[in-house]
C-alpha cells in the first residue's frame, strides 16, 4: 500500500518520459546549443567578431570565413555566434517582464481583494483588445530604441495576454475547496498566492512562457530586421540578418541568410521545449490509472496465467429466453510494456423483466461491465467474452452496424450524470424526438408527440412546456428523468442504469427509483441496477451480483443480501451501511485495508487480504464462482446460509496460523464482529419489527394526547388500549 | 465552553432581480460538546449556512456568535474549521500531508514543535506519522479525509463542521470515517455542525438534529425524537425515502410507501 504513488509526486518522471521522444530529445538538443552559445559565445569568438579582414570586404563563404564577411571585413559567421547572447538575452527578458507583469495583474483579487481586482480584471480585458504589435511600438516610442528599451517595450506588450492567462488560471484554482480550506485556516493572502496558487498554475504558465519567449525572439528579430530595436554598436541576430541582406544577399544569397538559420533553430528550441513540457503534463493525467512498470508487467504476467488456467464457466447453465447473457466477459486495457484486466471473466443472465444489482466498491469493475455489454469500451480497450448474447444475438461475433441497430433500439442507458449525456444546445423534446425519428421509424410529428408521451410517462410535470426547454432549465432529478425518459423513447429490452442516484437527494432518488420501478411493471423491462450502495439495490432488484477485483464474487436474491449472504464480502459490504436501525452504541463494522488495483491483483482469492475467514488456500487458489443455496459464491469459505455463526466457528482454528499477534487481534475483532453481524441479524429483525410496534404505540398515544388536548371526542383514551394493539 | 449561535442568519446570493435567497432568517444553536447534525436536499441552503459561519460566504443580516461574541472572520487562529466534502479536491495535490497540516497549527511553533504536533494529528486520525511525507495522491479515500479532519483539528478549534465528509466515499470507507468523527468527538469534548443529506449517517453521530427546507429550519430537536417523531412534513418525506429501509422486512420491492403507509405496513405480529 506504501508504495502506491501517484504520478504527481514524481513530475520529474513524466518529464523524462516527455523529452526521451523524438520531438523532446531534439527541443533538449537545440534549447543546450542555443544556452551554451548564449552563455559563452562572446568568449569564444568574441575576439574573432571585432578583427577585420580588409582584403576581404562582404566577402563570400570560404575555408577561413565559413559564411563570409561583413562589409568590414570581419567574419560573418563569428559575429553571429556573439549575437546570440544579446538576441537571447532579450527574448528571455522580455518573456520573464511579461510573466510578471501577468502575475502581478492576475493575481490583484488576492492580493488586492475582490473589489479591486475586479476593476484589475476589466483593465486586463482592455489591454487584451489592444492589439499586441500597437502596444509594442507604443512602449517602443516611450522608451526609445536600444536592446534593454526594445525588451521591456516588447515584456509590456506581452504583459496583458499572460494577465489573462494567470487571471483564469488562478480563477481556476480559487474555486478549489482546499483554497478555502487554508482561508478557514488562516492562512494569509501571500502565503495563499505563494503556497496554493503559484505552485498549481507553475506547469501551464511555463509551458506557455517558454513558447512565449520563442515568439519574442521572432519579435525582436523583426524590429531589429525594421531597424527599430538594437542600434549600433550592438547588434543581434535582426540586425546581422538586416546587414547581411544588405551588403552580400546579391552575391552570396545563401551565407547572407546565416543569422536567419539561427533564430530559426532558436525559435524551434523553446517552441519544442514548451511543448514537450505540455506533453509531459498531459503524460500526468493520464498516468491517473496509477499503473507502474512493474506491476504492469505482473498484472500481464497474471492475465496470461489466468487465460492459460481457466477452464470454460459452467457454473451456470444457459437461460434459454435471457434478455442478456454473458459469458467470461473481459475487459483488458494496454498499460505501458503490458496490460491490465479491470474485468476478469464475468458471466451472468439476465431474465425477461428481471430487474438485477450489479454492487461493488469503486474500481471493482462494475461500470465497464456495463458499458462492455452496451459496446461502449472505446480503443484501446478491448473487450472479449465466449457468449455475449443479447435477445438472442451474440454481439461478440461480427455485424457491428446491425448489433448498433439491436442496441440502439432494444437497450438504454442511464448514467449518473444526465448533463454530460443530454445535449445542452438542444431542447430535450427535439433531443427525444430525434432519437424516435431516427430508430422508430416515426414521422417527426409523431416522434414530437411520443417525446411529450414519453416525457409525462416519467412523471415530468407539464410535460409539454418542459419539452421545449434546454437540459439546463431542468434540476438533476429532472434530468435523470429525462435521461429515463430518453432511454423509453423505443421500446427497450433492457435498461442498464449506472448510479443513476449517486448524484441526487435521497428523496429525488427515491422517485427515480419509483420511476424505473415503475416502468419496469408497466413495459415488462430487464434492469440492470449498477450502484456502490448495497441499500440502494436492495430496494429496486430481485436478484444482487457483487463484483470484488473484476470478478462476480457472489450472486444472491435480494431477499438474502441481508444476513444471508454466504461471501464475507457481500456481507461486509452490507454492514457497512449505516441504517437507521444501527446500533449506535457500537462502531460500524468497517472492511480493513483497501481494494485490489486492477493492475495489482494477488493470486488466490482477491479478497483474501481484507477477508477475516481467509486461510492459505484463499491465499493461493482463487475460487470459482460455484452454485450455493438460490445463488452463486466464489468462495472457499462461504457463511453458510442456515448458520450464520459458522463464521466464529471457523476464525476459530485459523488464528493460530497467523504469524504476529498484532494482526491476531485484528482479525479476531474483525471474525467477531462479522460473526456476531451474523447472529445478530436475526435478533434485529426481530427487534426492528419491535420498534415498529413502539413507534406505532407512541405515535397513537401522541395521537391520542393530542386528541385529548384538543377536546376532540373522537375515541377515549383507555390505558390498555395501546398495549392491546401491537 | 463554547456553543456556536447563528442568530437570524440571512444569505442572498445576487442582486436586484435576480437575487436568490440561500438562506432565510435562520436561527440554530450548536451546544458546546454536542453534535448537531443539519439535514436537507441539495440547494436547502445548508451548505451555505456552513460556508457563513467560516466566513467563506457574507450574511446579508444576523450575527454568528460563540459564547456571546462575534466569531472572527479573518486572521489565523480562527475558532471555527472546517471539514469539506471532497477530499480530492480540499487537498492541495502539490502539498504533502504535513505540509497541509502544520500550515494550520497555530503561529509561533518552532519546526520541531510543529512536526510533533503534527504527528500527534496524524495519530489521532490512525494515520501512520510516518505518512506525513506523501501527497494526497499517494493516500486512498478515506485516508485523504482522515487528513483534512486532521488539518482541522490542527487549528485547535472550538466547533468543527463537517460539510457533507462522506458523501463523496464509498460506503465502505465511510464507516471508519464515522467512526472517526464519534470517536474524536468523545475523546475531544468537540462541539460539532454535522451536515449531510443522509439521514442514518446524521443518527449515528449527532444528538440533535435540524432539518433544514428552502433555506429555513423547519424542525430542530433531539436526535431520537426529531427521527422517531418527525412534525414536518419534509421531516417525514425525508425519512420515507431512506433507501433500503422497504425491502428489511421481506417485503421485495414493495417499497415507496408514504410515511402513514410505512408504519401501517409494518408487519404486526
Amino acid at each position: 500500500m506504501a508504495t502506491k504513488t501517484a504520478n504527481q509526486a514524481r513530475p520529474s518522471a513524466q518529464l523524462r518520459r516527455a523529452f526521451a521522444t523524438p520531438m523532446g530529445l531534439v527541443a533538449l538538443i537545440c534549447l543546450a546549443l542555443v544556452l551554451f552559445l548564449a552563455a559563452f559565445g562572446p568568449f569564444i569568438w568574441g575576439e574573432a567578431s571585432q578583427t577585420r579582414d580588409l582584403t576581404n570586404l562582404s566577402g563570400g563563404p570560404s575555408a577561413e570565413h565559413w559564411a563570409g564577411t561583413d562589409a568590414g571585413g570581419r567574419d560573418m559567421l563569428a559575429r553571429v555566434l556573439v549575437a546570440s547572447r544579446l538576441s537571447i538575452m532579450m527574448a528571455l527578458e522580455s518573456t520573464a517582464i511579461s510573466l510578471v507583469v501577468g502575475l502581478i495583474l492576475g493575481s490583484a483579487p488576492i492580493i488586492l481583494g475582490r473589489r479591486v481586482g475586479r476593476v484589475v480584471n476589466w483593465f486586463i480585458g482592455i489591454a487584451v483588445a489592444f492589439p499586441g504589435l500597437l502596444l509594442a511600438l507604443f512602449f517602443a516610442v516611450v522608451f526609445g530604441s536600444g536592446a534593454h528599451q526594445a525588451a521591456v517595450a516588447i515584456g509590456l506588450a506581452g504583459g496583458p495576454s499572460f494577465a489573462r492567462l494567470c487571471q483564469t488560471l488562478i480563477a481556476g484554482v480559487l474555486g478549489r475547496d482546499y483554497v478555502a480550506a487554508a482561508k478557514v485556516g488562516g492562512v494569509g493572502r501571500f502565503r495563499l498566492f505563494g503556497r496554493h496558487v503559484l505552485p498549481n498554475i507553475g506547469e501551464p504558465l511555463v509551458v506557455n512562457a517558454t513558447i512565449g519567449a520563442g515568439n519574442a525572439l521572432l519579435a525582436f528579430a523583426s524590429l531589429s530586421f525594421l531597424g527599430l530595436g538594437v542600434q549600433m554598436p550592438q547588434f543581434d541576430w535582426g540586425r546581422l540578418l538586416k546587414e547581411c541582406l544588405e551588403q552580400q544577399f546579391r552575391f552570396h544569397p545563401l551565407a547572407s541568410l546565416t543569422p536567419g538559420y539561427f533564430v530559426v533553430v532558436a525559435g524551434l528550441a523553446f517552441s519544442l521545449t514548451g511543448e514537450s513540457i505540455a506533453r509531459a503534463m498531459s503524460f500526468t493525467s493520464l498516468g491517473d490509472l496509477g499503473l507502474r512498470g512493474k506491476a504492469r508487467r505482473r498484472a500481464a504476467q497474471l492475465a496470461a496465467v489466468a487465460d492459460a488456467a481457466r477452464a470454460p464457466d459452467t457454473a451456470s447453465a444457459t437461460v434459454p429466453d435471457a434478455v442478456l447473457t454473458v459469458r467470461d466477459l473481459t475487459v483488458t486495457f494496454p498499460a505501458g510494456p503490458g496490460e491490465v484486466r479491470p474485468v476478469r471473466g464475468v458471466s451472468f443472465d439476465i431474465g425477461p423483466g428481471e430487474a438485477v444489482g450489479l454492487v461493488g466498491e469503486s474500481g471493482s469493475g462494475k461500470s465497464l461491465t456495463a458499458l462492455a455489454v452496451a459496446g461502449l469500451i472505446e480503443s484501446p480497450g478491448r473487450v472479449a467474452a465466449t457468449e455475449l448474447g443479447f435477445l438472442g444475438e451474440d454481439l461478440s461475433r461480427d455485424g457491428a452496424g446491425a448489433h448498433r441497430r439491436l442496441l440502439g433500439t432494444s437497450l438504454a442507458m442511464v448514467f449518473q450524470d444526465p448533463m454530460s449525456s443530454l445535449n445542452p444546445t438542444q431542447k430535450v423534446g427535439h433531443q427525444l424526438a430525434e432519437l424516435a425519428h431516427e430508430h422508430g421509424d416515426l414521422s417527426w410529428r409523431q416522434a414530437q408527440a411520443r417525446a411529450v408521451d414519453r416525457l409525462a410517462a416519467v412523471r415530468l410535470p407539464e410535460a409539454k412546456r418542459r419539452a421545449k426547454q434546454y437540459p439546463h432549465e431542468y434540476s438533476g432529478g429532472m434530468r435523470q428523468r429525462a435521461m429515463i425518459g430518453l432511454g423509453v423513447m423505443l421500446t427497450p429490452k433492457l435498461i442498464i442504469a449506472d448510479e443513476p442516484t449517486t448524484a441526487l437527494d435521497v428523496t429525488v432518488q427515491e422517485q427515480v427509483l419509483d420511476l424505473l420501478q415503475a416502468i419496469r411493471r408497466e413495459d415488462g423491462v430487464a434492469l440492470l441496477f449498477i450502484s456502490h450502495d448495497v441499500s440502494v439495490v436492495g430496494d429496486i432488484c430481485d436478484r444482487v451480483m457483487v463484483m470484488y477485483a473484476g470478478r462476480i464474487v457472489e450472486t444472491l436474491p435480494v431477499t438474502r443480501l441481508h444476513g444471508g449472504a454466504a461471501h464475507p464480502y457481500t456481507r461486509a459490504l452490507v454492514a457497512a451501511v449505516p441504517t437507521m436501525a444501527t446500533d449506535l452504541d457500537q462502531p460500524l463494522p468497517t472492511i480493513p485495508g483497501r481494494p485490489v488495483e486492477p493492475a495489482e491483483v494477488p493470486p488466490g482469492c482477491a479478497f483474501a487480504a481484507r477477508c477475516p475467514l481467509a486461510d492459505a488456500r484463499c491465499r493461493e487458489q482463487e475460487p470459482a464462482l460455484e452454485p450455493w443455496l438460490d445463488g452463486q459464491v466464489a468462495c472457499w469459505r462461504p457463511v453458510g446460509a442456515d448458520t450464520p455463526a459458522t463464521a466464529a466457528t471457523l476464525g476459530g482454528p485459523r488464528l493460530g496460523a497467523v504469524p504476529t499477534a498484532r494482526r491476531a487481534v485484528k482479525e479476531t475483532v474483525e471474525t467477531t464482529r462479522v460473526a456476531a453481524r451474523g447472529a445478530v441479524d436475526q435478533a434485529k429483525a426481530a427487534a426492528r419489527d419491535a420498534a415498529g410496534q413502539v413507534r406505532d404505540a407512541l405515535r397513537s398515544a401522541a395521537d391520542q394526547t393530542r386528541r385529548a388536548v384538543l377536546g376532540e371526542e373522537e375515541g377515549p383514551t383507555e390505558p390498555g388500549h395501546e398495549e392491546a394493539q401491537p | 465552553m463554547s456553543t456556536l449561535r447563528f442568530d437570524h442568519i440571512t444569505v442572498r446570493f445576487g442582486t436586484g432581480r435576480h437575487a436568490i435567497t440561500a438562506v432565510n432568517d435562520v436561527s440554530l444553536t450548536v451546544p458546546h460538546g454536542t453534535v448537531v447534525g443539519l439535514v436537507g436536499e441539495s440547494g436547502s441552503g445548508k451548505s451555505t449556512l456552513a460556508r457563513v459561519a467560516v466566513g467563506l460566504v457574507p450574511a446579508a443580516a444576523g450575527a454568528i456568535t460563540l459564547d456571546g461574541r462575534p466569531v472572527p472572520r479573518k486572521g489565523a487562529g480562527r475558532p471555527l474549521q472546517m471539514v469539506f466534502q471532497d477530499p480530492n479536491s480540499s487537498l492541495d495535490p502539490r502539498m504533502t500531508v504535513g505540509e497541509a497540516i502544520g500550515e494550520i497549527t497555530p503561529r509561533g511553533l518552532t519546526a520541531a514543535e510543529r512536526q510533533a504536533d503534527v504527528a500527534r494529528l496524524l495519530e489521532l486520525v490512525h494515520l501512520d506519522p510516518a505518512r506525513a511525507g506523501a501527497y494526497p495522491g499517494q493516500l486512498s479515500g478515506g485516508q485523504r479525509q482522515r487528513v483534512a479532519l486532521a488539518r482541522a483539528l490542527a487549528g485547535r478549534p472550538s466547533v468543527l463542521i463537517a460539510d457533507e465528509i462522506t458523501s463523496s466515499l464509498d460506503v465502505s470507507i465511510q464507516g471508519a470515517v464515522l467512526n472517526l468523527v464519534r470517536e474524536l468527538q468523545a475523546e475531544l469534548d468537540l462541539t460539532m455542525l454535522f451536515i449531510s443529506h443522509n439521514l442514518a449517517v446524521v443518527r449515528y453521530v449527532a444528538s440533535r438534529v435540524a432539518v433544514m427546507y428552502q433555506g429555513q429550519i423547519v424542525e430542530e430537536g433531539p436526535a431520537e425524537q426529531v427521527l422517531a417523531q418527525p412534525e414536518h412534513p419534509y421531516t417525514r418525506r425525508l425519512l420515507a425515502a431512506i433507501p433500503g429501509e422497504g425491502t428489511r422486512q421481506g417485503q421485495g420491492s414493495e417499497r415507496h410507501r408514504t410515511p402513514s403507509e410505512l408504519t401501517e405496513g409494518e408487519p404486526n405480529d
